[in-house]
């Protein structure tokens, strides 16, 4: 690991702190620059610019929505017919449509044994990124809140079992809610994390649905998945995060 | 019978790696073209560029690789359209900030007046100060601040390395809390 903070240029070093307010400096780099930052009135000017402008964009800029017409006139130009905006409200239709569009791959193609042979849990595996992209189109959640006590009675009556749900805000990633999946016949308590804008959905499946266990795919679909067992629940952390956060996630959920 | 099969197929990968992502890759293409007619321009031929080039899709980041189209796209959209918008830019990474170079001896950390008068920007002072931005600035500060990307996400998107995307961040920053800072005085 090389060492960024010394031997550098006072304008180097400010860039070093911006990269700092980024998190994306190595542990070892942004010690030093902490440092630094900690010694030098310039530099703590710097960061805490940074810092404002980062909490002022992040709050202040106006949110673009996908104009409502914009989706099928992209669907009707690439021949997908299937979906419609409608159709994203409903979580069955959407279902429905992820179906016919793993039945339309398997037809006439070499993976047709592939896809009606995969073990119980990879379908589940599946399912569950499936009901990841479907809460990215439609919203994420059933139930928005970040206070634990909320969201944990909220699945009172939804599900035999409400799920472990902890507050991570202070490690950088914020509860945002939960809802409601349905795996097969099974309904499945799915709690909603953030990371910067990034959303992890992390599924609480019960072993006896979850089925025997197979290897997880780490990479499904674009997307990280990461899975592993306790107390008889079966837990899988999806998200377009870099699987190395992801982890990360994992581990501070476990450790709660 | 092959042809339609694997378009078919195609179509489900479009389904799933592309449609999930086009709320951000409107919102990008909105920061970079500065208007929702033209966005909307950009993202269609952009899904259309996506659809096309589906097979080579590696599996990995598809949201990463779907704003790389847009951006991308918006290019050689502006290019098109909007030449004029795209004026070069020297040596936009090499230092040289335009009578900014380095940090100006300020107040003390604890508090700073400028973050103080910064923190009171409204949306639309700050959505023009970011229009006003060179396009190599506003789309690295877009694809940080509003797509949240890491720095090495950004290294891909736009294809360069990790170092000039920490630098021109950082930049950019200042740049834009110049501009704020001007027009409030």
């Amino acid at each position: 690991m090389t060492n960024l903070s010394v031997s550098r240029s006072p304008d180097d070093r400010a860039l070093l702190v911006h990269a700092y307010v980024d998190g994306e400096l190595d542990p070892a780099n942004a010690l030093a620059v902490g440092r630094q930052i900690a010694a030098d009135p310039v530099l703590a000017a710097e960061l805490a610019r940074a810092q404002t402008l980062r909490e002022v964009l992040r709050d202040r800029l106006p949110r673009k929505a996908l104009p409502p017409h914009l989706l099928p006139r992209i669907e009707a130009a690439v021949g997908l017919k299937s979906v419609g905006l409608k159709r994203l409200q409903h979580r069955q239709s959407w279902h429905a449509l992820a179906a016919a569009a793993v039945v339309a791959l398997a037809i006439g193609s070499a993976s047709t044994w592939f896809v009606l042979h995969q073990p119980a849990s990879d379908r589940i595996a599946e399912a569950i990124v499936d009901d990841h992209i479907r809460g990215l189109m439609a919203g994420p959640t059933d139930v928005k809140s970040s206070e634990r006590h909320i969201v944990k009675p909220w699945f009172n009556g939804r599900i035999p079992q409400s799920p472990r749900v902890v507050d991570l805000a202070g490690e950088g990633f914020p509860l945002i809610g939960a809802r409601v999946d349905v795996i097969g016949t099974t309904p499945v308590a799915t709690l909603v994390y953030g990371r910067r804008l990034h959303v992890i959905s992390l599924a609480a499946v019960p072993d006896a649905a979850a089925g025997e266990r197979a290897p997880v795919p780490v990479s499904t679909k674009g997307y990280n998945l990461v899975s592993w067992s306790e107390n008889g629940i079966r837990y899988y952390a999806i998200s377009d995060l870099a699987l190395g956060e992801l982890q990360t996630f994992v581990r501070l959920f476990k450790a709660a | 019978m092959g042809d339609s099969v694997s378009s078919e197929g195609d179509r489900a990968r479009f389904a799933t790696v592309v449609v999930p992502h086009l709320s951000d890759a409107f919102a990008l293409a909105c920061w970079l073209t500065g208007n929702q007619s033209d966005a909307e321009d950009v993202v269609q031929e952009a899904s259309l560029r996506a659809f096309r080039a589906i097979g080579s899709f590696s599996g990995v980041n598809a949201r990463g690789w779907v704003l790389a189209i847009v951006r991308n796209t918006t290019y050689s959209w502006l290019a098109k359209n909007r030449s004029r918008d795209l004026v070069a830019i020297e040596d936009i990474d090499g230092g040289g900030d335009n009578g900014r170079s380095g940090v100006e001896v300020d107040s003390a950390a604890s508090y700073d007046p400028e973050s103080a008068l910064m923190a009171k920007v409204d949306a639309i002072r700050l959505e023009a100060a970011i229009a006003a931005l060179p396009m190599e600035f506003r789309e690295v500060l877009i694809l940080r601040e509003v797509q949240g990307l890491e720095y090495r996400e950004i290294a891909d998107v736009i294809g360069i390395p990790i170092g000039t995307v920490m630098s021109r961040l950082a930049r950019t920053r200042r740049r834009l809390m110049d501009s704020i800072r001007t027009d409030h005085a």
